[in-house]
Parts: C-alpha cells; sequence; structure tokens
C-alpha cells in the first residue's frame, strides 16, 4: 500500500512536471524572487572580433511596484559618458508602451525618448537589446517546452520562444533554463533567415541575501565575433531607496 | 610650432593626471573628471584661411558630504586665433544642498528649460555664446547665469524657482580678426545691477506615464543686443509659456510655446513643434519647427537632425541643420566621430553655409572643414 501511493505521488509529480508549459517556465523565470529594490555595479566589457577591448561602468538602482518596475542608471566609465542617466518606467502590461528618459550631461537637459524602438536596440554598443537587460513581457512570446536536458551538470528546461511581434530583432529564441534556481544560462537566438545570431552564456551565478543573482554573462553575436561580457559587483537586494530616486530630478542631479 | 608645442605640453600634462575619484568615507565623496580636446577648423572657400585653432583642457570637481555638496567646471584654454579667448574660463561653480524632497542650488550654472534642440522658446535664462557662431560644442555655446534655484520633487512633478540677481546676454563677437565677428557695434548699455533688475521665475514640470509637460513663467530681458539709439541695449520682458514631450511608438512629439510680452504690453509669440523617430537599429532622425510671430517680427526656423551608430557605436555618423524657412538660408554640421579607445575620440567635419538672405547672410563664405581630436580622463 506503501508502495502504491509512493508510486502515485511520483506519477502525480511527474503528470505536475510534464503538464507545466512553456509560458509557466518562462513565467517562473520571469517571476524569481528578487526583492522588491535592487542595486549593483555592472562592467560592460565590448570585445571585438580582434581582441580589441572598450570598457563600459554603470551603476544601477530598481525598484518594483507590483508588476511593474522603475528603474534607474548612471554611467561611471568612461568620461565621455559619465554623468549620462537612464530613467525607465518598465510596464508589465502587454501593449502598454514603457516610459524612458535620458539625461545628457553635456546638454543639461533630459530628453523623453520612446519607450517602444529602443526595447530592440542594441544597449549602448553592446551586443545585449534593452529587452535582453530585463523587462520583457511573458506574453510578447509564444512558448513551447521543448525537452529537459542536463547542461553543464544542472538539470534544465528547453524553452523556445517565439515573438508575436513580427518587428523583433531574432525570429526565436532557445533559452536553457536551470531548474534548481529558475534561470536561463544558455540562450540562442536566431535571426530573421532561421540562423544563429546571438549566444548568452551565464558564466557565474550564485545566491546574494538569499536571492539567486547572475553575476557574470556572456553574449556572443557568432555572426560578426564582437562579443560583451556583463560582470555585476555588490549586488544588493531590499536596499532603502526613495521612490524619489526614480524621478527626472533625480536623474537631472547624477549621482 | 610654438602652437604646437604649447598644445602638446597643455595634453600631456593632462594625460599625466588620471581621472580620480574618492570613495565616502565618514560621508565625503569627490570626483575629478574632464577632457583635453583640439579643433581645428579651415575655411574651404578663398581665402582658405584658419576658422578657428583651440586647445583646451576642462576639468569638473565635484565633492559631495551627506546632503550637500559643490561642483565646478573650468577650461584652460590656448586659442591660437582670439588671444583673448586665450587662458582660464571658470565655466560653472555652485554649492548644493538637499534631500530626494527638495533642492537648493547657488552659484554660477547653466540653466536650462525645455525640450527644443538647440533652439529657444522657453530656454531663455542662460544666454548664448555666439563667438564662434553656433560651430562649437553646445555646452560651450552655454553662458552660465549667477543663480539661486530651489526645487520641490515630487513622484511625477517638480516646481522650481529661479532668482538671477544680475541678468548675462548674449555674447557676440566684433573682434576683426574673428571670422565670425559681426562687425562693430555701438557701446553696449547694460540694465544696471539693482534687484529691481533681477531675472525670476519659476516652472511647473509634470513626468506621467505618456506625457511630460511643464508650464513656466519668467520676467526676464530680451537676451540679444538691440539698437536703441545711439546704443544697444536691452528691454525688459515678461515670458509665460509651456512645453510637452509625448512619445507614441517609435516616435516623440515635442512641442513649445511661449507669449513674449514687454513692458508696452506688445505680445510676440514663439512656438515649436519637434518630432524625433527612432527607427532601431541606432538610427535617430529628429525635426523641428520654430515660428516667432507678432510685435514687428516675424520669422521661421526648422532644424533637422540624423545620426546614425556604427560598428557597436565605434563610429557615429550626425548631420544637423538649422533652416531659416523665411529668408531661405541653411547651417549644416556634418560630422564622423570615431572612438578610437574609450578615451580617445576623432572627429572630422564639415559645416556648410548658404544664404540667400537672413540669418546665415553675414556667415555665407564661412563654410569650413574642421578636425578635432578629444581625450576623456
Amino acid at each position: 500500500m506503501k508502495k502504491l501511493a509512493m508510486m502515485a505521488a511520483l506519477l502525480l509529480a511527474a503528470a505536475t512536471s510534464n503538464a507545466q508549459s512553456g509560458r509557466d517556465i518562462i513565467e517562473r523565470v520571469k517571476n524569481r524572487p528578487d526583492g522588491d529594490t535592487r542595486y549593483a555595479e555592472m562592467q560592460l566589457t565590448l570585445v571585438k572580433k580582434n581582441g580589441d577591448k572598450r570598457e563600459r561602468k554603470m551603476v544601477s538602482w530598481a525598484m518594483d511596484q507590483g508588476k511593474d518596475t522603475k528603474k534607474i542608471m548612471f554611467f561611471t566609465y568612461p568620461g565621455d559618458v559619465k554623468g549620462t542617466g537612464f530613467l525607465t518606467w518598465d510596464y508589465d502590461q502587454v501593449g502598454k508602451e514603457d516610459d524612458k528618459w535620458l539625461y545628457l550631461p553635456a546638454m543639461k537637459k533630459t530628453r523623453r525618448i520612446s519607450g517602444a524602438s529602443s526595447k530592440t536596440d542594441f544597449f549602448m554598443g553592446t551586443d545585449f537589446t534593452y529587452d535582453d537587460m530585463g523587462g520583457r513581457n511573458v506574453d510578447e512570446d509564444t512558448h513551447t517546452l521543448l525537452r529537459e536536458e542536463m547542461k553543464d551538470g544542472h538539470k534544465c528546461w528547453v524553452v523556445e520562444s517565439v515573438p508575436k511581434d513580427s518587428h523583433e530583432i531574432y525570429s526565436r529564441k532557445v533559452s536553457w533554463i536551470r531548474q534548481d534556481c529558475d534561470t536561463a544560462v544558455y540562450v540562442e537566438f536566431y535571426d530573421k533567415l532561421d540562423k544563429l545570431h546571438r549566444l548568452m552564456t551565464v558564466e557565474d551565478i550564485q545566491k546574494v541575501d538569499g536571492f539567486w543573482t547572475v553575476m557574470k554573462t556572456e553574449m556572443k553575436n557568432v555572426q560578426n565575433g564582437h562579443s560583451t561580457q556583463i560582470t555585476v559587483t555588490g549586488p544588493k537586494y531590499d536596499v532603502d531607496v526613495d521612490k524619489n530616486l526614480f524621478t527626472v530630478a533625480k536623474l537631472e542631479k547624477g549621482l | 610650432m610654438n602652437y604646437f608645442f604649447k598644445s602638446f605640453l597643455l595634453g600631456a600634462a593632462t594625460v599625466l593626471v588620471p581621472a580620480v575619484a574618492a570613495p565616502a568615507q565618514d560621508g565625503l565623496d569627490w570626483s575629478v573628471k574632464g577632457f583635453v580636446d583640439t579643433y581645428h577648423a579651415v575655411r574651404t572657400e578663398s581665402p582658405v584661411d584658419w576658422m578657428a585653432s583651440r586647445t583646451r583642457v576642462r576639468g569638473e570637481f565635484k565633492l559631495d558630504y551627506k546632503e550637500c555638496g559643490a561642483f565646478v567646471s573650468a577650461n584652460l584654454v590656448y586659442n591660437a586665433l582670439l588671444k583673448d579667448q586665450s587662458g582660464f574660463q571658470l565655466r560653472e561653480a555652485y554649492a548644493y544642498w538637499g534631500n530626494p524632497h527638495w533642492d537648493i542650488r547657488a552659484g554660477k550654472q547653466i540653466i536650462s528649460w525645455g525640450v527644443a534642440d538647440g533652439l529657444r522658446v522657453t530656454d531663455l535664462i542662460s544666454p548664448m555664446d555666439y563667438t564662434e557662431f553656433l560651430a562649437q560644442d553646445y555646452d560651450d555655446i552655454r553662458i552660465p547665469v549667477g543663480a539661486l534655484r530651489v526645487r520641490f520633487i515630487h513622484d511625477f512633478w517638480n516646481l522650481e524657482a529661479v532668482a538671477v540677481p544680475v541678468a548675462k546676454f548674449f555674447k557676440l563677437p566684433t573682434d576683426p580678426s574673428n571670422p565670425w565677428s559681426v562687425g562693430p557695434l555701438p557701446p553696449e548699455v547694460k540694465p544696471d545691477p539693482v534687484p529691481k533688475n533681477m531675472e525670476y521665475g519659476a516652472r511647473f514640470s509634470c513626468f506621467l506615464g505618456g506625457i511630460d509637460f511643464s508650464l513656466m513663467a519668467l520676467r526676464t530681458w530680451s537676451k540679444m543686443p538691440e539698437l536703441q539709439g545711439d546704443h544697444i541695449g536691452y528691454h525688459r520682458l515678461t515670458v509665460i509659456g509651456g512645453d510637452l514631450s509625448i512619445p507614441f511608438g517609435n516616435f516623440v512629439f515635442r512641442g513649445e510655446i511661449a507669449d513674449n510680452i514687454d513692458d508696452d504690453g506688445h505680445h510676440q509669440g514663439n512656438v515649436l513643434g519637434g518630432l524625433d523617430w527612432y527607427p532601431g537599429a541606432d538610427w535617430n532622425l529628429s525635426a523641428q519647427f520654430n515660428q516667432i510671430f507678432g510685435a514687428g517680427e516675424h520669422s521661421s526656423l526648422a532644424t533637422l537632425r540624423i545620426s546614425k551608430a556604427l560598428l557597436n557605436n565605434s563610429l557615429t555618423l550626425s548631420t544637423f541643420a538649422y533652416v531659416d524657412v523665411k529668408d531661405g538660408g541653411v547651417f549644416n554640421r556634418l560630422s564622423a566621430d570615431w572612438a578610437a579607445t574609450d578615451q580617445i575620440h576623432a572627429t572630422l567635419g564639415f559645416d556648410l553655409f548658404y544664404a540667400r538672405g537672413g540669418m546665415f547672410t553675414h556667415y555665407a563664405h564661412n563654410s569650413e572643414v574642421w578636425v578635432k581630436l578629444k581625450y576623456c580622463f
């Protein structure tokens, strides 16, 4: 009887696991706990095919408000972009455009920028789009669970995501999502001709303050050989920040 | 040769000073940044002479201690053509105090209002330095003013009040050795530096989902010199206006409007509409149309900006044109900026002037090619 009950429980667990759709998995990734507020310093290293490197450094704060997120970031290096700031109010609702502002210290002016187009533009010359940096709504793609398999010693779900909007820069992406931490650790992006365009690899993931945190990621454009590494230092969660941090006034005041 | 040797020394001295920043210790935090740039321009038509030749070091120092701090920005310039432009120039020097809900800034500062790009509708407090007309970086064209600024900050709105005890005015070049000279001008009579002549105003700004807008009121002066009998002078103005920005899809609409009222009750309207287009792939296009009407003046100006970043933002091609719609004239600045390293930029440009009449007539033969090297630290 005990064996029967155990088998039933296992079957139920397996059935539950199998019933999990690609969308459910991507939603798990999106909803992975990350605190109500966050702070991090980031170093972006841009590497040309010939090995030449350029660097960008920035600091960022984020605050969740329901399903929406407010973010502010400032560049701290190199000197010509130091002080440049981005303020973003990311809305989870499909079809609602994000609100974005850009502050250029040389002009002493804040500009409202399009919340729609910049999502698929590459961020400051890196190989990451603004969308790759976070904020994409789960229902902007159709997700299909392809299989489960081991990747670098970790059990992963493999999920294919196809954008519903044909204007996106990729035709589909395939993500390997670690089941123990609900994090995409390897992603293949395919171009409009369905040729592999970019590869994203998470090289270091750690638990910080009880939250899984991607510490180092590389995005490589396999078509032109350019790549970008993002290294996170000093991440903090549930930091005490005032909501007035996420305002145009703060953007203009700077760090 | 002497000039280039001096330029080299000036640059080398700065290269040896690395960008420094000290982490907060007991709340004290400070940083230094800046750049060295050297800019040279030559006229493309007879007499094919130098239009500009200057090298400078810009230093910016910022100090923060708890809720207050200070900012200083200064230039050390060597100008081979305009000797009176060489030397030490204090740009901004101000102290500030505040928290996330309010702040106060006092001292020499650039105050920038409105949403227009390179045109003035409500952005009237910091005047323009036309020593080299518009052939300078935008932050060099703005003249800082000695001002007190107070802001009240909320999630979705700001209220900003500004007082400028002694107004500053446009700077026009009259030195005959300056290729941008407007020629000799009659003596200038500025308003007396007394409290009743101070500038003051306020701006209320809202930043909402899908729209930004501001309302402003300013007691100011006409900042462009005007002939008043045997001298040039200025007259009092009260300006009421506003601006807005509305993003929709890949576009952002910008608008500004102002009513300039002189003390005799004459009104002059100033209206601007602009459209920014972000089509993706690092393209950026922006067009504006500005109309001034009433009080015996009528002018129509348009601008067009196109830029494209290439090679992972290593190369940026851009063009920015002012078009004098009413009188038929164009000033177009075309440039290619190459980021050789994180610190070094090389820029090659061509400034085209064309005029049948109107505001660009005086510079119709000032088309030039230019090169700029910039090292940021």
